[in-house]
């Protein structure tokens, strides 16, 4: 066991910094009292259960699940053939490309939204669901290409080739093979892309209209000081949900670098 | 008995932009045979048997498979199966899933399936083996899987990528004996691409040795390695001395040569060579020369010189002699029958060597200005 060095104490202190803050939100969510500061007034469960019974709050959520899953499936397929191209194919303006789709990582959200609203409405998409969802594959394809391309790293080509000097079309070797074999891959990409989108607020603040997601209705909430409590317990499960899925996501994209002999 | 010819390449040609990778291949491989396409990295061998398998097509010239024109039908319509250098098993598949995976293409009944798959891993021996992950097979297991599932297929033709290569030594000698039987067995010619020579002309009938995208000799192994047709091929196979001589006549297919160290001899010319001066390169390969103490009586040419170095191989020992007139020394090889090394170091010793044994290599590249 070696002593923990000064950098340790360093890494500590960063990490404490970084997400203790968020640590409050669970456990102000437990406070039995509506001002949220020190000392806990007592411990309940009260705000959690308030929940069940907001209705535009359940509406919020479902639009969020919609367009989490419509989001998913859209950048993880698209992602699966750019990052097979990217990967097993040479062509002009690659290069270019592939910085092109990892632009959204590092555009601020605030101009991505601001040039998405007036592109949609001056091409007849009103603020919609629609939108959000279009907004968000837009934002969670670096995540997804990226994915998917280690998934690919990893596959040697002639598996592709063996399938199909064995008897195999295009698209049954892409059936019985590539996809079996990348599946991990997809599926960590299907719910980071859904977390991506789930958790998104300013794209979706600009562009939903009147279908607000779960992040735009808990914004909307905030400013009502009776009402935060419920808004931090609901915070609270979504970290938990985010964090769950996360780790999963994690355990896939393992699995997938490692399945490949 | 003239055998059938299963496959026949005619001039094809391969390029990938200015890349001209095979050149002009002309060249027809005999039903049941083990054909090898032997050459260095780079040389086209692999892009050659690509193009036999379909992953390729020529831009230019014939692939014709059993008296069929292949142009244009890709991989998966063709009689060949291939086994592939990574062997490419199916990771997400067991064993058995993965050597019955071409036949489930051909709709063929389950039980006919499950009959052939076990048959083909019997004749791998991995019978019984089908419930085993694709992850849990040892590096010669796997190729044994890789082998199975081409040879379900009953293929034509079994094409080969350096079959061998990821397999340590010990491994690799066995599955070259095993290869071997298993072709005699089914009789199914197989075409394997080797850069290793002493692999090529362990298994193969015939050999076909590439340089530079071109197929510059094609010959049983015993042929190949007695009488190699150029320089690149004598120092590609085996070892091989190359000294300088002179034509001082020449008799129909007879060349009458002066050898600076050896004296004068008559040896077969070799038609396959340019001889434009008198000036021409010859090779002695180490093992036919003698070499002894005292002067060797009743051979052709005999010189004296100075043992410079002695390697100890075990099963043969190698004598570097140093002649006076010749820059390098000449390698003797004697094989070890008495468990003794005859020559030390600067001791003088005696070499001699029989004309038959002298190979004409053409033109000496070093003498044209």
């Amino acid at each position: 066991m070696t002593r923990p060095s000064g950098l340790m104490v360093y890494a500590f202190l960063y990490l404490a910094f970084l997400y203790l803050p968020v640590l409050f939100l669970p456990l102000f969510s437990f406070n039995d009292g509506t001002i949220v500061a020190f000392p806990i007034k007592g411990w309940t469960t009260e705000w959690y259960r308030q929940l069940g019974g907001q209705e535009t709050l359940i509406q919020a959520l479902v639009n969020s699940l919609v367009v989490g899953v419509v989001t998913a499936l859209l950048a993880t397929s698209m992602g699966l053939f750019a990052a097979r191209a990217y990967v097993r194919y040479r062509f002009r303006g690659k290069e270019a490309s592939e910085g092109l789709v990892m632009l959204p990582l590092v555009i601020p959200g605030i101009i991505v939204a601001s040039s998405m609203l007036v592109l949609f409405i001056s091409i007849g998409i009103k603020p919609s669901l629609m939108a959000v969802t279009l907004g968000h594959t837009f934002l969670a394809l670096p995540f997804s290409v990226s994915i998917m391309k280690s998934a690919f790293d990893d596959f040697d080509v002639s598996l592709e080739e063996a399938a199909f000097d064995l008897g195999s079309g295009v698209v049954e070797t892409f059936r019985r093979v590539t996809l079996p074999i990348v599946a991990p891959g997809i599926v960590a990409s299907l719910l980071v892309t859904f977390t991506v989108s789930f958790d998104e607020f300013v794209l979706a603040f600009f562009l939903s209209g009147n279908q607000p997601t779960l992040p735009v209705y808990i914004w909307s909430q905030i400013r009502f000081p009776a009402k935060l409590p419920n808004t931090l317990a609901l915070g609270s499960l979504l970290l938990l949900a985010s964090v769950a899925l996360l780790v999963v996501a994690e355990y896939f994209r393992r699995r997938s670098s490692k399945s490949s002999i | 008995m003239t055998k059938k010819n299963i496959i026949q390449l005619q001039g094809i040609e391969k390029r990938f932009g200015k890349f001209v990778a095979v050149s002009d291949l002309s060249l027809d491989l005999h039903e049941g045979e083990f054909f090898s396409l032997l050459g260095p990295s780079g040389c086209g061998k692999t892009t050659a048997l690509r193009m036999i398998a379909g992953f390729q097509e020529p831009s230019a010239g014939k692939v014709i498979i059993d008296g069929q024109d292949m142009e244009g039908f890709p991989a998966n319509k063709r009689p060949t199966n291939m086994v592939f250098q990574s062997y490419a098993i199916f990771p997400h598949l067991n064993v058995g899933n993965n050597v019955a995976y071409g036949l489930r293409n051909r709709g063929i009944s389950k039980s006919e399936i499950d009959g052939r798959v076990s048959e083909a891993l019997e004749m791998v021996e991995l019978g019984g083996l089908q419930s085993r992950g694709a992850t849990e097979l040892s590096g010669g297991q796997r190729q044994r899987v890789a082998l199975a599932r081409a040879l379900v297929m009953r293929p034509k033709v079994l094409l080969l990528d350096e079959p061998l290569s990821a397999l340590d030594k010990k491994l690799r000698e066995q599955m070259q004996f095993e290869m071997r039987h298993l072709q005699q067995e089914l009789g199914i010619t197989f075409v394997m691409v080797t850069h290793d020579q002493y692999e090529a002309m362990t298994m193969s009938d015939r050999i076909g040795v590439m340089f530079d995208g071109r197929l510059v000799q094609v010959d049983a192994p015993p042929t190949l390695y007695a009488k190699p047709c150029n320089k690149e091929i004598a120092s590609f196979i085996g070892e091989m001395n190359f000294l300088p001589a002179r034509v001082i006549g020449e008799e129909g297919d007879g060349l009458t040569i002066s050898i600076p160290c050896f004296g004068n001899m008559k040896i077969d010319r070799n038609p396959n060579v340019a001889q434009t001066g008198r000036d021409i390169e010859i090779g002695i390969r180490p093992e036919q020369l003698e070499i002894s103490a005292q002067k060797p009586e009743n051979y052709d040419g005999t010189v004296q010189g100075k043992i410079r170095d002695v390697a100890f191989y075990g099963e043969n020992v190698h004598y570097h002699v140093q002649v006076d007139g010749i820059d390098r020394p000449i390698a003797a090889s004697v094989p070890n029958y008495f468990h003794t090394v005859d020559h030390r170091p600067g001791d003088p010793a005696w070499l001699g060597v029989q004309s038959a044994s002298v190979i004409d290599l053409g033109q000496d590249q070093s003498k044209i200005k």
